[in-house]
């Protein structure tokens, strides 16, 4: 499953990255690897970006990088 | 015995209160500036502790500082050729895990570290218990826990930085990643005290290996030999081979796997139920139907801070100048028998220009603080969640939004409002499209221009010009994001911050020094020009009228260049050189071209001892009148502020009306619309991108811009109106 699918609320754990390097690289540094537990706290309107939740703090990313981001293990 | 001088460089995430910390520390002796080639921010303060001088140096707030990016060399440069005394790493207690990815990269690069556990109260309301001399065993560094505004852990840190200078040992502690791992550091080690050992004395140990490793070269000044290279290369198609990861990730995970047996060992969060704040105005503000209209209240409160309120302190400066400064300082020069010139050299173009810098204070200084408050409120961070999809059809993130809207009002305080923009190219594009912005004075001469020709289409003019602005802003954004300023690659990660309320002195204080540092900076460069234009308006000396003097001759030889625009007259060039200036004096201007004459103003002077007072009156007043303008935003009409009576100047009037037809009008407002912003914008933009050759290229385009769509408008003009 992808981050970009998940309904407000849903809770997963990151199974993979498919970014390109240097996008990964900051994904990682910023705590999203995998493994790590992130949920989908909410989503702007039209289209805009995605608010989710990652350990202690919130971090707001593109549908488009949301798109690249491989989740599993989900419970909303 | 000489003094002792200690450096300490700060380091930290951005959102950890970094800055909050450091004006607890430092207090008004803080600067702001920039480093050196690059738009990012820098902050320096010098205190003294006794006995010793200790200077603090704050690095841009970075999550990491192995990327590429402009804010992590400036923090890796800075650590490695400045060998500060002292590292103060600020950290977030209530986000410990991801803070300490920082603090394990600092100690790779091996100078001694103090860790500032932050926002102490807040982790204790949130259940987060840490355990401090846990913490201080496992990262070999002393550990205080602070809270910035109540200055709580301040002496501490003052105290373990003096310790540490005086110390003088290196931290030995050394966190290790798999030893599989290791066994390769080492070897790459020996290969470089082979083949380069001299990068051991110019690089921190740790640092260098993993680095190299990791093929992050940029850091490293000097070429590399081929041997250590090849064995980096050995190294990474080994651990890929073994864990089927690439080297940046592995290095990653095995520091953050350090982290979060740190955070094991060290943290306690005892879960229990409590109503999160954020979560709540989160749900309010990033609401889907209602985030957009209070967003938009929220850039119209800014609007009426930054422009109503700060007015009559404007109008106080401006009085005050005009009216009293001007006139005294004229009555001493000519009672001490200084000639006609030297006075309105010194009355006209000194403290005229004195007045265009000090105008902006009132502005610039609400601006900042108001932005001070949502950057510190966290409330910035939703804004640009908010815009994101709208701007991201331009090439830009939500963060540009604001700035742009500023722009409307004065394009100044819209290009320093481009600061929390940390994408350089992002804020590049958007500091090139803030000029097309028609602002409140380009306003006044549209108004002047729409009573004499369009006095049937007043509101249709002047909206289609703010319309040009933009349709012209946009697609210079859109050209220039397809070729010189790619941004679409660059990837939009934005922390959303807890909600917090930034303190009053917070707010205050960052207003005021960034209001500072324009008064120094653009300021000093608007004084100049400001006495350049009265050279040309007076000289060559004798010059009674405006056309024999150099501005004047400048003026005709530039104009032909208008004449497929329809104003290729030398009045109306003479005009638009002024503009440069400052856009209200174009009317000005033009009546002291079209009357013939350099209209000598013989200022009288009021008696001294009574004009104090009045000055004295006259900023309380303004208080209490910026009192009424705050009462009016919220919707409490107080008596009305009375409106300066337009004095129709009416052989102005007459003469406009003789040298432009509707059509070529129109031209010419669309033309001072778009051409060169003025000069105190032009120098916000020096100051903001750091650099004269991006200033030159904004002056550039907006040139030529403004010559492109005047013609276009013109002819297009004339063949609809004049078959």
């Amino acid at each position: 499953m992808k981050l970009a699918e998940l309904e407000d609320g849903t809770v997963c754990r990151i199974k993979a990255l498919h970014v390109e390097p240097e996008l990964k690289k900051k994904l990682l540094e910023l705590g999203l690897f995998p493994g790590q537990v992130v949920s989908v706290v909410q989503k702007a309107p039209l289209g805009g970006p995605i608010k989710i939740k990652v350990r202690d703090y919130c971090l707001a990313l593109r549908p488009s990088e949301a798109e690249k981001i491989e989740v599993e293990n989900c419970n909303g | 015995m000489d003094k002792k001088i200690i450096t300490v460089a700060v380091a930290g995430n951005p959102n950890t209160g970094k800055t909050t910390l450091i004006n607890a520390i430092a207090g008004t002796n803080l600067q702001v500036g920039n480093w050196p080639g690059v738009t990012v921010e820098k902050k320096e303060a010098t205190i003294e502790y006794k006995g010793y001088t200790i200077h603090f140096v704050d690095l841009p707030g970075t999550y990491s500082l192995t990327n590429d990016t402009a804010e992590e060399k400036v923090a890796v440069e800075f650590l490695i050729k400045e060998k500060p005394d002292v590292v103060l790493n600020v950290v977030d207690s209530t986000n410990l895990e991801r803070n300490l990815y920082l603090t394990v990269q600092l100690l790779e690069l091996g100078r001694p570290l103090i860790i500032a556990l932050n926002m102490w109260d807040d982790a204790q309301k949130k259940g987060i218990i840490i355990d401090t001399k846990k913490l201080e065993q496992l990262l070999c560094s002393k550990v205080i826990p602070t809270v910035a505004p109540k200055k709580q852990g301040i002496q501490e840190i003052l105290e373990s930085i003096i310790e540490i200078y005086e110390k003088k040992e290196k931290p030995k502690c050394i966190l290790h990643f798999e030893d599989n791992f290791e066994e390769e550091l080492r070897e790459l080690k020996k290969v470089i005290e082979i083949y380069q050992p001299v990068l051991f004395s110019i690089y921190p140990e740790r640092f260098l290996l993993l680095s190299i490793i990791e093929g992050n070269l940029h850091f490293i000044d000097i070429p590399l030999n081929e041997n250590i290279l090849e064995k980096a290369q050995e190294i990474r198609d080994k651990i890929k081979k073994l864990y089927h990861k690439d080297i940046s990730t592995f290095i990653i995970e095995e520091r953050y796997s350090i982290i979060l047996s740190i955070y094991e060992q060290c943290v306690k969060e005892s879960v229990h139920e409590r109503l999160d704040t954020t979560l709540v105005l989160d749900k309010i503000f990033l609401h889907k139907i209602f985030g957009f209209p209070i967003f938009l209240f929220f850039v119209w409160l800014i609007f009426e801070f930054t422009f109503e309120v700060s007015s009559p302190f404007v109008d106080w400066l401006d009085v005050t100048l005009s009216e009293y400064i001007a006139p005294w300082v004229y009555n001493a020069l000519t009672s001490l028998g200084s000639s006609q010139w030297l006075t309105s050299l010194i009355t006209e173009g000194i403290i005229g220009g004195v007045g265009f810098v000090l105008v902006f204070v009132p502005v610039l200084f609400f601006l900042y603080a108001f932005m001070a408050f949502l950057e510190g409120s966290g409330y910035m961070a939703r804004a640009a969640f908010l815009m994101d999809r709208l701007m991201s059809f331009i090439g830009l993130s939500g963060k540009s939004f604001i700035p742009l809207i500023l722009g409307f009002g004065c394009n100044v305080p819209a290009v320093y409002a481009t600061r929390t923009l940390e994408n350089p190219k992002e804020k590049i594009l958007t500091v090139l499209m803030i000029p097309f912005m028609s602002c409140g004075a380009r306003l006044t001469v549209y108004a002047f221009f729409v009573t004499i020709f369009f006095t049937q289409h007043k509101t249709l003019v002047i909206l289609s010009l703010y319309g040009i602005g933009i349709l012209v802003a946009i697609t210079v954004a859109f050209i220039l994001q397809k070729t010189i300023l790619k941004t679409e690659s660059h990837m939009f990660i934005l922390e959303l911050p807890p909600y917090r309320l930034p303190t009053f002195k917070y707010v205050l204080t960052n207003a005021w020094l960034k209001t500072k540092a324009f008064i120094y900076e653009a300021g000093t460069f608007i004084l100049a020009t400001s006495i350049i234009i009265w050279f040309l308006l007076h000289f060559p000396i004798g010059v009674k009228k405006t056309e024999d003097s150099i501005f004047g001759n400048i003026s005709k030889t530039v104009a032909p260049i208008f004449e497929p625009l329809g104003f290729g007259n030398w009045e109306a060039t003479g005009a638009l050189i002024s503009g440069f200036v400052a856009k209200e004096v174009v009317i000005s201007t033009m009546g002291n071209i079209y009357s013939g004459e350099i209209i000598e103003e013989k200022p009288e002077a009021k008696p001294f001892k009574e004009s104090l007072k009045e000055i004295g009156e006259n900023f309380v007043q303004a208080f209490v009148d910026a009192g009424k303008a705050i009462l009016k935003i919220f919707g409490i009409e107080t008596n009305q502020i009375e409106e300066d009576e337009n004095q129709e100047d009416t052989s102005l009037i007459k003469a406009v009306r003789n040298a432009f037809t509707p059509l070529t009008a129109f031209s010419f407002l669309v033309f001072l619309l778009l051409y060169t912003p003025c000069m105190a914008t032009v120098f916000a933009i020096r100051q903001e991108l750091n650099s004269w050759k991006w200033t030159g290229i904004s002056v550039l385009i907006s040139f030529s811009s403004a010559w492109i769509t005047s013609f276009i408008v013109y002819n297009i003009g004339k063949i609809i109106f004049n078959g």
